[in-house]
């Protein structure tokens, strides 16, 4: 499959960028994956939660840093109370951070980039959770932006939330470690997958396509931000294309994957307590395919994902933190940032 | 997106961005993907402006509104959409212009759209919709960042990719807020004089909202 790099004269050549959509070529494909630890790394020593929340606590730092209250004052109070809510897990900001050191980048140049990437993340959320879109009264724990500050201020949140998160880079990534040029590269991504194209158009099929659509939503919805989140990590350190192509892949399977477990645990949830959930049914992998094929699925979105690192090898150890990742998704074996919904 | 973005309108900003461009040397080309950005902002603004639960404005630019056509949750979408694709489109689209000024540009532009700009602005006149005392300070500030914010913000994206030095960015920036003010206090008088079919917009709509306007509080011969 080509692509075209992110800087084109043509901005949308690198569209649509798969003809079948992630998981359905999963489906089609669904022979059982070895399991390959042998072959692989083992991860088995690395702890992720501790490396998980040790950079939570250092990205939550920086955004509270990021946004001061200052006149006026309701759409700073606004903004971080969705940006800063304690349900947040910060799996974005994490997969930033991993792939940047993976190749070699320090952290220092990933974290504003974390954090304009959980910025954008909480003002798509934001607007999504709105009366007129999936109307959802509460998020991460806490009633919804919407019914704190009103639909009105929610909306402005969210529409200020995406231009800081794009001065936060350019004001605080240091130049010494991040070329420009390498900058409007990670803009350029974080606008595209959050954008028409790419959140925003899951977002649009989910309210308003059919039954069918839920492989495209899946994808756009979840798999878009874990693609970006890897692949500005890369970018910030300069990653060769093919890498950043295996970083895309690997981001998108981590994002659907994470998405469908997701799914499960919910379906089991509503099962055992037989609660009506208001939420966004119709869209839910499970509801569409069931328990049986969702846990196939998951399976190999697993194997897509280790697979892409596998080409990574030469960068030893450092590609530790992201296949861990890979297994968190799928199996979640410990709690982060205040589980809640 | 379409349907919003080539609704009509006058191309203000887009134009000031050109033209500042040009002035202190560059080249139209170079300039036209920022123009561009800044309508697209424009645009977006609009939008969700005028969706119900904020300004409430069922006619723009002589067509209804795009929650009226499309529904709420799209123009919400779209709006973000626009909004996101104007600093993407000046990441990928700027020609001949050292990675250094772009990002110069793109900090400008978030400067001038985000809680310390424009959209403070909106917060500011939302939060003072109703209420008697706002005095004539108040007042100029919702105006001078309501409307002057985003035509500053096209002068001085025009000049810093015309290789503009600081001083002369600094005058365009002032010259583009003294007309951003003339734009909205003009834009106050007619709201009070004129009919909606000759504004294009719904006449009549501040004094409606019980909005703090230049007439209001100073009249209109003054």
């Amino acid at each position: 499959m080509v692509f075209s790099t992110v800087i084109t004269s043509s901005p949308h050549l690198y569209f649509p960028k798969t003809t079948v959509p992630i998981i359905q070529r999963a489906i089609r494909t669904c022979s059982a994956s070895l399991s390959t630890d042998q072959q692989r790394i083992s991860t088995s020593q690395f702890d992720l939660k501790t490396y998980w929340t040790t950079l939570i606590q250092e990205i939550n730092h920086k955004l509270d840093e990021a946004i001061p209250v200052q006149y006026p004052q309701k759409i700073y109070e606004a903004m971080r109370y969705s940006v800063l809510a304690k349900g947040a897990k910060r799996a974005p900001p994490v997969m930033c951070v991993a792939a940047c050191e993976l190749f070699g980048g320090h952290r220092l140049a990933a974290f504003p980039t974390a954090c304009a990437l959980e910025m954008v993340h909480a003002a798509s959320l934001i607007h999504d959770d709105l009366p007129c879109m999936d109307d959802d009264p509460s998020r991460r724990g806490q009633p919804s932006n919407h019914t704190t500050f009103g639909v009105d201020m929610a909306i402005l949140a969210g529409d200020a939330l995406f231009p800081l998160g794009f001065r936060h880079i350019v004001s605080h990534t240091p130049t010494d470690l991040v070329p420009e040029t390498h900058l409007l590269k990670v803009i350029a991504e974080i606008a595209r997958a959050v954008g028409s194209t790419g959140m925003a158009a899951g977002q649009f099929l989910d309210l308003e396509g059919g039954p069918n659509a839920v492989d495209f939503v899946q994808e756009k919805k979840y798999g878009e931000m874990g693609e970006c989140s890897a692949v500005c990590g890369g970018l910030l350190a300069g990653a060769s294309d093919e890498e950043i192509q295996r970083l895309r892949r690997y981001g998108r399977a981590v994002g659907v994957l994470y998405q469908v477990v997701d799914d499960m645990l919910e379906a089991k949830m509503d099962k055992e307590i037989h609660k009506d959930k208001k939420k966004n049914t119709g869209k839910s992998y499970v509801a569409a395919y069931g328990v049986e094929k969702a846990m196939e699925v998951a399976e190999d979105l697993r194997a897509q994902a280790k697979k892409e690192l596998d080409g990574l090898e030469k960068y030893g150890e450092k590609v530790v933190p992201l296949y861990s990742f890979v297994d968190y998704a799928a199996d979640r074996g410990f709690g982060v940032g205040d589980e809640v919904e | 997106m379409s349907y919003s973005l080539l609704a009509g309108g006058k191309r203000v900003r887009p134009i000031l961005c050109i033209a500042s461009c040009e002035l202190v040397g560059g080249q139209e080309s170079t300039a036209m993907p920022a123009a561009c950005a800044v309508e697209m902002i424009h645009t977006m603004t609009l939008m969700h402006d005028d969706l119900p639960f904020m300004a409430n404005d069922d006619l723009q630019h002589g067509k209804p509104t795009s929650h009226k056509v499309f529904g709420e949750d799209v123009a919400v979408l779209v709006g973000d959409a626009l909004l996101l694709f104007a600093f993407e489109h000046i990441a990928i689209a700027i020609k001949g212009v050292p990675s250094e000024r772009i990002v110069r540009v793109i900090s400008e532009l978030a400067k001038c759209v985000g809680a310390e700009g424009l959209i403070g602005c909106q917060v500011v006149d939302i939060c003072s919709q109703g209420k008697s005392d706002v005095g004539l300070d108040l007042l100029e500030f919702i105006h001078i960042h309501k409307t002057a914010a985003l035509l500053k913000g096209s002068a001085v994206l025009g000049a810093i990719l015309g290789a503009a030095n600081d001083q002369e960015v600094a005058k365009l920036r002032k010259f583009a807020r003294c007309i951003g003010l003339l734009f909205q206090v003009v834009d106050d008088i007619l709201d009070v004089t004129k009919s909606s079919q000759q504004l294009g917009q719904t006449a009549g709509k501040d004094l409606l909202a019980d909005k703090s306007t230049y007439p209001k509080l100073i009249g209109i011969e003054k």
